[in-house]
Parts: structure tokens; C-alpha cells; sequence
């Protein structure tokens, strides 16, 4: 298993498996955010595909710069440059050129095995061994003309095979008022989990104790 | 003439300030020196590279061939000069004191236009240092010139302040007292050689090679071989107890010709740094040639500059069938102490993944960020190709005043997107010079993408940055957009137009969703 931040672990208990991919359903910070446990760990860590990724952001959210890899256009041969960085780094996350073919998907499924690497997939992959997606987000500290970007809160439904194969949901700072990853603190029972299995994100039900939650 | 036992060789450094001490050596810069390399290399083919900027010959027999050492230097910083290259020369009793002497101030200020050079460019020959009075020459420097911080800091608070005093200390108590760095300090003080020669020939051959089958057209390969055959070597040194100076890397092309270099190694070279070495060695050399080809194709003496290259094309010379490392000056081995804290070692199999995606994509493909200052997003990172080391280009650790306050975007455009911005009327919204905007901003289109809800904003904060350099200055008014699919902007306008300089979640590009 590779560790997690402590923000996920009721999320992914246990962290994530050696061998498996994990599709981050969507472009979101929650990629740089899964990828830095393993960094924070000693793991070192390689990113393609994502040719303007603010570094800053991803070493805010726990990656250290100092073990990390880009490749910023992995080119017509992704699936070898892939195959090649899952057999050095603990964990390689992907935004795919193209959409995968089955074969694609096996083999790289196969190598990540074979190393005990770890595929997240800022995008979609079917087979995926776990999906997390964000199903809300919310800016806080911005108004209408006052205030800045100060932080956000997210909400976050895991689900997959297996183990992991019951929707847990989460509401997490993505990122805190301090920079750091929180889990967010009260309120989190009330939440309609099951309405946000779904995947649609969007359900009246979170709505209310949502809006209790304010900033502070 | 008789040589005191353990005095150095006779050296000519030849230094060149152009390059300075931070140039990382492995860079395009560095690879730059080679034309000086090989002006120097026309008076003695072993010249060793120390690092870019300064590379040095043994002056003993060259010397007698050119009729001394001043006329030597002299004739070797004329052709340095010829290249339109500041250089100066200095000939010592080994290489430290050699690069010493290379630095110094002339004693003859007369001398320093006696040069034959290129008008324009100042021709000073350097200090020749005379056999023997290499102990004088380095006694009033001080301690900081031997490079090693430890000792730099502590030997002044000890009252020690040059390399004289330095070496009068019993050298029993300085190896005492500073361990092995200092007992090589105080040899290099003393203007010896910093390690004593190992005595005797290895009896086994140490060097190693690789045979390219077919011929290696492309730098790529054989750089990619250097590596493991790096390795190797220092493998078998280590098994030894020894480590080398310096290592000659020699590559055999398939016409016959051979490309020798030597390197200043000092046992410190990474496998990686030995590899950066060999393409430097291969790069430098493929400009020649291309050079020396469209010269003879054009006929034209005047051109000197390196031919046009096309990186597809095969190497002239057939490519490269066989690479050979050589060690050189064989010394015991007497171990480094690695930090307990910093520098993140790159496992080996972080560096062959690595080395293999730059095998398939091309050297710049694959990148290590270092974090920078600025104010920009765009600008607080650097990124350095992976094997390169390189400082960041703006000092990180600053206060930066002004800069874009936390959470940090999580998308940085390099080259901002254009994007337009309207009010609830659907006119442009635009800032006014005292940083005051028309309207509140209702909707975005960010890149030619579709209308979006701004939900919430903030802004506009004026930049103005560099207002004294025309060419650089620029002022912007930044804001921060929340729109309806719970994404942020960091959005600006400059010069009346709307730009987006970063999206503060990840986003591949703003008109296609993830």
C-alpha cells in the first residue's frame, strides 16, 4: 500500500494499492492531492501529460518538487513513456492524450502489477481499480468584488471494486484556509450519501448543512 | 633539472571569465567552452577540462616545442583571443596554483597590451609562476581560495587567514584537526598535488568500452550507453580502493577517427555527470564538423561559426562504433562522507526510467521543477531538464512583495490565454487608470470557450512591475474570478485586454473539459 494523506484516509483506508489505477474522474487538484502521499513518503513521483501544472500548487499540496518528474507532452508513444516511468517512480499520474484502448489499458494495468506502481488517471479509465470524484466544490473568502480566494471546500465520493466497492463521501478543504488539506471538521453525518453516489455531484439534500459551514 | 620528491608537474591553466563559477556544467553554456578546448588543443591534445571556463595541459613538453612557457602562453592566449574569447594563462607547479597564477593580476602592467590578438579584445598572457616558488606565490591568498567552506568559515576565526599560514601547520595537526578535506587542503596549500600519485601501475587494465553494432548515428544512444558504462567503471575502481583524477573518454568513429577528451574528475563524478560529459564531447564535436564541411563546400576561410545542424541527420563521420572510458591517475580512494540531511538521492532506477523517457523523447523532455521567486505563477518555477542542474533564474527565499497570496493556482498558462469578460449588459468590462473597474464582472469566455457565470470576484490589483527597463516593464490589474462550475480564474488585464494567467484547478486547456 502507499500512503495517503491523513485528510484521505477515511476515503481510501488503508491508502492506495500497489499495482492498481486509480481514475481521479476529473482534472482537479484531488490528483496532485492523491500523489502526495506517496511523495510525502519518500516515493518519487512522475506527471504526464499535464504541460501547465502550477508546481506550486502541487508542492503546496504535499509533492515535493525535489522527487518529482514532468513530462509535459508524452508524445504519440505514451503508453511506452508510461510503461517506463511506473518501472522508476512509485507513482505516475496520467492525463491521457487519447482515449485508451482496451489493449492499452491491460498492458499498462500489467506493468503497474508488475512494479507495484501506482496509476492515477486525471481522467477517466474503466477497469480502475478506485474512482474518487468531486462532486461540489466551493470557493470561500471571495465576495462580490471583496475579499480573495481563500479556500475551498470539496466534496469527494470514492468508490470501486472489490473492498473499496461501498460510496463513502467526504467533505474535505481542498486546499484549507492554512494551505493544508483538512478534512472538514462537523456536519459531515448529516450528508445525503447516498444521493451523491449518484456521481452527478448536484443534489438538494447537501445543500443545507453545506451552507452552515462557513469559513472560519 | 632536478624536481623536489612530490612536487607537481609543471601546468598551464588557461581561464576564461566569460564563463563564471555558477555555470552548471552540463548546460548549453558549457558546451560552448569546446571552441576553446580545441584552440588549445592545437598546441597539446591532452588538454583536461576542469570545469567551463577554465581547462588545462601539462606545460613541460610543449614548453620546450614552443620555446617556453611564456612564449606558450602567449601564443595559446593569442588563438584563444582569435576566437574573439577573453582568456588569460598562467603556468604553476600543479593545477591549483596553475588556475591561481591564470587569475592573477599581471606584475608587468606593460605586458598587458602586448598581446597579438583580435583588436578589442584584451590579450594578458598571465602570471608564470617559476618552478619552485609556487609555496611564495600562493602564500598571501587567502584561505577561501581552496573551495572548501567548511574550512573557509573556521580557519579565520582560528586566525588563519591565508594559505601561508595555513601551511605552516604541522601537517600531522591539520589532517588531525580537519580530517581529509583538510589534509588535501593543506597539501594544495603547501603547492603540492592534492592526492599523491599511486605508485604503482594497476596491473589489471580499468578501463571499459562498449561497441556499437551498427554505428551510432545519433548522440542519444551512445550518452545513454556512457551511463551504465560509467558505472561500470567506477564499480571497478571501487572494487580496488581507487578512484581517478581524471577519465579520458574516447569514441571511435566508423571511418577510424578517434575523439578524446579528458575530464576532471576527482572521484566525484556521478555516472549521470560522466554521461552529460560524453555528449558534451559528441555535441561540441558534431558543430565542428558540420562547421569544417560547409567550409570546405563554400570555400570560404572567413567562416569559423558552426555549421546550421539538423538534428535527423546521421553523424558525418559514420557514427560511432565504439566508446572507451579510461581512467586516469589512478589515487587511493579515500571515501566521501555523504550529508545526513538534503540533496534527494536519485535511486538508480529513478535514473534509468528517467534517462529511458529522454532515450524515446529527447533530452528536454523530461523535466525536474526547482522553485523559483517572482510574483508571477508562471515565474516561481524552473524547470530543468533531468540530469542538468541549474539554479533557478529568480532567488527563491525572498519576500517577493506583492506576489499572488496562497492557495496557488493549480494551472499556470505559460502564454496567458486571451479571454473576454462582460457585465450583466453584456459590455466589455474595463479598468480605469486610478485601478478601478466599469462594471462588475458577470460573465467570462476564457480561450474562445464557452460563457460562464462569474460568481464571485475580486479585484482589480494594479501591478506594475519594472517600470525602470522599457522592454520588461509591464502593468497589469489582476483579478479573481469564481465561476458557475466551481472553478477560479486568475484573470488580468493589460493594455485594455483580458488575459487569463492561471486556473486555480487543473485544466488541460480552458475550451475543452477534462
Amino acid at each position: 500500500m502507499l500512503p495517503v494523506l491523513p485528510a484521505l484516509r477515511e476515503l481510501l483506508p488503508g491508502g492506495l494499492q500497489r499495482g492498481s489505477v486509480v481514475a481521479a474522474g476529473d482534472c482537479s487538484l484531488l490528483c496532485l492531492v492523491l500523489a502526495a502521499g506517496a511523495s510525502i513518503a519518500g516515493g518519487w513521483c512522475a506527471i504526464a501529460g499535464l504541460p501547465d501544472l502550477g508546481v506550486v500548487a502541487a508542492a503546496d499540496a504535499g509533492l515535493d518538487p525535489g522527487r518529482l518528474l514532468l513530462i509535459a507532452d508524452p508524445g504519440e508513444g505514451w503508453p511506452q513513456v508510461v510503461a517506463s516511468l511506473l518501472d522508476g517512480c512509485e507513482l505516475v499520474l496520467l492525463r491521457p492524450p487519447a482515449r485508451p484502448s482496451a489493449q492499452v489499458r491491460r498492458r499498462l494495468e500489467a506493468v503497474a502489477r508488475r512494479h507495484g506502481g501506482v496509476l492515477v488517471v486525471a481522467g477517466d479509465w474503466d477497469g480502475a481499480q478506485c474512482r474518487l470524484i468531486v462532486a461540489r466544490q466551493e470557493w470561500t473568502g471571495i465576495g462580490s468584488g471583496h475579499g480573495r480566494l481563500r479556500a475551498r471546500l470539496v466534496q469527494v465520493v470514492a468508490d470501486g471494486r472489490g473492498a473499496a466497492a461501498r460510496p463513502r463521501a467526504r467533505g474535505l478543504w481542498l486546499p484549507g484556509p492554512d494551505g493544508a488539506v483538512a478534512v472538514v471538521a462537523t456536519g459531515i453525518g448529516g450528508l445525503g450519501i447516498g444521493g451523491l453516489a449518484g456521481r452527478d455531484g448536484e443534489t438538494g439534500g447537501v445543500a443545507s448543512p453545506w451552507r452552515g459551514m462557513s469559513a472560519g | 633539472m632536478s624536481k623536489a620528491r612530490g612536487a607537481p608537474r609543471r601546468v598551464l591553466a588557461v581561464w576564461c571569465p566569460d564563463w563564471s563559477p555558477d555555470v552548471p556544467d552540463a548546460g548549453p553554456e558549457a558546451r560552448a567552452f569546446e571552441q576553446v578546448v580545441a584552440a588549445v588543443a592545437e598546441f597539446c591534445p591532452r588538454v583536461e577540462v576542469v570545469r567551463p571556463g577554465i581547462c588545462a595541459i601539462g606545460a613541460g613538453g610543449p614548453a620546450r616545442y614552443f620555446g617556453g612557457e611564456e612564449a606558450l602562453a602567449r601564443k595559446i592566449t593569442d588563438a584563444v583571443a582569435a576566437l574573439g574569447i577573453v582568456c588569460r594563462a598562467g603556468v604553476a607547479d600543479g593545477l591549483f596554483a596553475a588556475q591561481l597564477a591564470a587569475r592573477a593580476p599581471p606584475r608587468d602592467p606593460a605586458g598587458a597590451s602586448a598581446g597579438t590578438g583580435t583588436p578589442g579584445v584584451i590579450v594578458t598572457p598571465g602570471v608564470i609562476v617559476t618552478p619552485g616558488a609556487t609555496p611564495a606565490f600562493l602564500a598571501p591568498y587567502p584561505v577561501s581560495v581552496l573551495g572548501v567552506p567548511v574550512l573557509a568559515d573556521l580557519l579565520p576565526r582560528l586566525g588563519i587567514r591565508t594559505l601561508g599560514d595555513f601551511a605552516r601547520l604541522p601537517v600531522a595537526d591539520a589532517a588531525n584537526r580537519f580530517g581529509v578535506p583538510g589534509a588535501r587542503a593543506h597539501r594544495l596549500a603547501r603547492g603540492l598535488d592534492p592526492r599523491p600519485l599511486t605508485p604503482r601501475q594497476p596491473s589489471a587494465d580499468l578501463s571499459v568500452h562498449i561497441d556499437f553494432d551498427p554505428p551510432a548515428g545519433q548522440a542519444e544512444p551512445v550518452v545513454f550507453a556512457a551511463k551504465a558504462l560509467a558505472g561500470r567503471m567506477q564499480a571497478g575502481l571501487a572494487a580496488r580502493g581507487l578512484a581517478c583524477v581524471r577519465v579520458q573518454v574516447q569514441a571511435t568513429c566508423a571511418d577510424g577517427r578517434d575523439i578524446t577528451r579528458l575530464w576532471r574528475h576527482d572521484g566525484l563524478l556521478s555516472a549521470l555527470a560522466v554521461a552529460e560529459r560524453v555528449r558534451w564531447q559528441l555535441d561540441s564535436w558534431r558543430a565542428s564538423q558540420d562547421a569544417g564541411r560547409s567550409d570546405a563546400g563554400r570555400s570560404d576561410p572567413e567562416r569559423s561559426g558552426p555549421g546550421k545542424r539538423d538534428p535527423g541527420e546521421a553523424s558525418p563521420a559514420g557514427g560511432i562504433i565504439r566508446l572507451r572510458l579510461v581512467p586516469d591517475q589512478l589515487v587511493r580512494d579515500e571515501g566521501r562522507q555523504l550529508g545526513l540531511w538534503g540533496d534527494a538521492v536519485i535511486s538508480d532506477r529513478v535514473a534509468r526510467a528517467a534517462t529511458r523517457v529522454q532515450a524515446m523523447l529527447g533530452h528536454e523532455a523530461v523535466m525536474r521543477p526547482v522553485l523559483a521567486g517572482g510574483r508571477d505563477p508562471a515565474e516561481q518555477v524552473t524547470l530543468v531538464p533531468f540530469g542538468d542542474s541549474r539554479a533557478p533564474l529568480l532567488p527563491a527565499g525572498r519576500p517577493w512583495p506583492g506576489r499572488i497570496p496562497a492557495p496557488a493556482p493549480a494551472t499556470v498558462y505559460p502564454v496567458p490565454l486571451a479571454a473576454r469578460v462582460t457585465d450583466d449588459a453584456g459590455d466589455a468590462v474595463t479598468v480605469t487608470g486610478r485601478a478601478e473597474a466599469s462594471a462588475p464582472p458577470a460573465r467570462l469566455s476564457a480561450g474562445g470557450g464557452p460563457w460562464l457565470t462569474v460568481t464571485a470576484w475580486a479585484g482589480p490589483w494594479p501591478v506594475s512591475e519594472r517600470w525602470w527597463a522599457a522592454a520588461s516593464a509591464r502593468r497589469r490589474a489582476r483579478f479573481q474570478l469564481v465561476t458557475g462550475d466551481g472553478n477560479a480564474w486568475l484573470a488580468a488585464v493589460q493594455d485594455g485586454r483580458w488575459l487569463i494567467e492561471a486556473s486555480y484547478d487543473l485544466t488541460v486547456d480552458a475550451t475543452a473539459s477534462c
